[in-house]
């Protein structure tokens, strides 16, 4: 079984800046592996262990991402590859997917793609679905238990909004993850030393036999602004008993009870 | 002349960091307030590889240099003091001992269950009558046959009831002095070792510390580490680096301490403004700032010095004597900051405070710390 993860690497906070330019700034804080993503990897290593398959990992972005590349072959990953070109780099998740479906397909024999359901900074949830249409495969989004995968199938729970769907698809397919499918390991600190110094290779556009105007894209994010501020709470005085009732008013208002 | 950090030790310490955050944070005043680590903990470490971060990967280890093993410390004791004071025994004192005399035997024995983390070591070398003065150590091991049989007491052994296995020192022969001491390895289990109710501590409540006795206790001939009466000289080589952890646990706590007072002064008003804006607390912030940077300097060229096998008994006690007493220091002017709130076990601060009061005492008091460095400088005077 070879198994693929899409990984994105995110700034941990939103606390981000929106430059003049109406373009995320987020200097200054922490790049991290995707949350969603986080547990795509751990299911991967899960069902690689268990099959005895290998994992391979797939970034796109900046050379920056090599760290979240490193942290998933400490966790256990057996290969990973960095998606970088300067023609990528305000990629929209619709071309975002048609270039790393062009990188599954440059990979030998990959039976499944693991992704997280969104990415917690751009938070359109296209990609899987998107990835699975370009590689012609089934899709199984909002997964949140794996109950089997072999060579040729797979059994899954989906959490949908009202309903919890148990499915079976025949692979090659493209799961994506929801929060709590599993318990994402921390990395090895043997395996951080042994690929710290390991080059991650890096794919380009070219490499994948498509041009700038393959990922010219769909959307053009017209403005970015913050949201508004939340509006600050509101103190209720008085006795217990009028405090109470004050407040239980307001529940009621704003149809809380 | 290099300050900056390998790719590989930024890495390390920055999954430690989120380890540390994640999974010792949440459960520190517990830890604390139970007098208890809990058993997970110790299991999610070691499926890590924190538990034999700095030995060899043959032994079971993550071989890990001396510096990444100094920022690991200083980052669990800024989540939990008591997991970094456990932790710091555990690897410097119970296991670190059998990495550096052990043969090849006692290596895959002892240091290799303890570097997997499938217990925690112990090192006994205190004694109620002898805690500075380690030379004068009363505990005797007697030859009999293809056996040591050990006599004696311990004190303040830290994780003793729990380890599975203590490295404790005893007199060999009581006619040369220090050179008569050894050092022996007593698996977990063994007859006739017995331990007092885990001590009451002012702070680090969760790391057990234990009274022992040893009542005609024996163990086979091949438990002597490294040779007959090196015993007081391996100690002191320990202590060395000993040192470099227990400082980099003060730098830890008093990261902790600074970090909960910057984010306090930043949000309590008093007289209409943030109190970070008085003089009052800013200059004590920035003093906290600077000794705390001062002391992981002190630290880490210690351990750069350990790492490349030169030197570093002078450098280890001018770090362990400086990063305590700076950390005693931030954690006092922490719990000052907060006023009543950080005399209240509300906020951490005030178990910042009681966790840093042991680390100007272990492992080489300040006092006598501060007599080896003076030694140092003034050599045998008459």
């Amino acid at each position: 079984m070879h198994a693929v993860v899409c990984v994105k690497q995110v700034p941990e906070q939103n606390s981000v800046k929106i430059t003049a330019d109406k373009q995320i700034n987020s200097d200054g804080i922490n790049p991290i592996i995707n949350l969603f993503d986080e547990y795509a990897i751990e299911e991967a290593l899960q069902w690689a262990e268990k099959n005895d398959g290998q994992v391979t990992v797939i970034s796109l972005g900046s050379d920056d991402a090599t760290d979240s590349l490193k942290k998933a072959l400490a966790m256990g990953a057996n290969e990973a590859v960095l998606i970088n070109d300067p023609a990528l780099e305000h990629v929209d998740s619709q071309s975002a997917a048609k270039v790393v479906a062009a990188a599954i397909k440059k990979l030998d024999n990959v039976n499944i793609v693991f992704c997280g359901k969104q990415s917690t900074d751009d938070e359109t949830g296209q990609f899987g679905p998107a990835l699975a249409r370009f590689l012609g495969w089934p899709q199984l989004t909002y997964v949140f238990k794996v109950h089997e995968l072999s060579e040729t199938s797979i059994v899954v729970d989906r959490a949908l909004e009202d309903t919890l769907e148990t499915v079976e698809a025949s692979l090659p397919v493209v799961v994506t993850a929801v929060k709590d499918l599993n318990e994402p390991r921390y990395p090895s600190l043997l395996k951080i030393r042994k690929v710290s110094k390991q080059p991650i290779p890096t794919w380009s556009l070219g490499d994948l036999g498509l041009g700038g105007s393959d990922v010219a894209g769909n959307v053009q994010v017209a403005d970015r602004v913050p949201p508004p501020a939340r509006p600050s709470g509101e103190m209720i005085s008085g006795n217990v008993q009028t405090q109470v009732s004050s407040l239980v008013q307001k529940l009621v208002e704003n149809q809380i009870l | 002349m290099d300050f900056q950090l390998t790719q590989e030790q930024q890495e390390l310490r920055q999954t430690v960091r989120e380890f540390a955050e994640r999974e010792l944070l949440p459960k520190a005043k517990e830890v604390d307030e139970k007098a208890q680590i809990p058993a997970s903990t110790w299991k999610k470490m070691a499926d890590t590889g924190l538990m034999g971060l700095p030995f060899a990967e043959e032994l079971g280890g993550a071989g890990a240099d001396a510096i990444s093993a100094a920022l690991a410390v200083e980052e669990i004791a800024r989540c939990c003091g008591s997991t970094a004071l456990s932790y710091a025994a555990h690897v410097g004192l119970g296991s670190a001992p059998i990495a550096m005399f052990g043969n090849d035997q006692q290596k895959q024995q002892f240091l290799r269950p303890a570097a997997e983390g499938r217990y925690l070591g112990a090192f006994g070398l205190t004694e109620p009558h002898a805690g500075s003065d380690a030379g004068s150590t009363r505990t005797t091991a007697v030859r009999e046959g293809n056996e040591w049989v050990i006599n004696g007491a311990k004190m303040w052994i830290t994780n003793a009831a729990e380890a599975g296995h203590l490295i404790v020192t005893a007199i060999t022969n009581k006619d040369r002095g220090k050179r008569g001491i050894s050092a022996i390895i007593i698996p977990q289990g063994t007859p006739g070792v017995h331990f007092g109710s885990p001590e009451h501590k002012m702070g680090l409540r969760g790391s057990n510390t234990h009274a022992i006795t040893f009542d005609n206790v024996r163990v086979p001939a091949e438990n002597l580490l490294g040779a007959e009466g090196d015993g007081f000289v391996q100690f002191l080589k320990v202590l060395d680096g000993g040192r470099i952890s227990i400082g980099a646990m003060a730098i830890g706590l008093g990261v902790a301490a600074m970090e909960a007072a910057v984010s306090y002064a930043r949000e309590r008003q008093a007289f209409g403004h943030a109190i970070g804006s008085y003089q009052s607390i800013s200059n004590m912030l920035a003093d906290m700032d600077t000794e705390l940077e001062a002391a992981r300097l002190l630290i880490l060229r210690a351990a750069w010095l350990k790492e490349n096998g030169k030197p570093f008994t002078r450098e280890a006690a001018i770090a362990k004597l400086y990063a305590s007493e700076a950390s005693e220091r931030a954690c006092r002017n922490a719990v000052q900051i907060f006023g009543g709130y950080g005399y209240s076990s509300e906020y951490p601060v005030e178990r910042y405070y009681r966790d840093t009061r042991l680390l100007t005492i272990g492992e080489g008091t300040s006092e006598i710390l501060r007599m080896v460095i003076s030694r140092g400088l003034l050599g045998e005077l008459a």
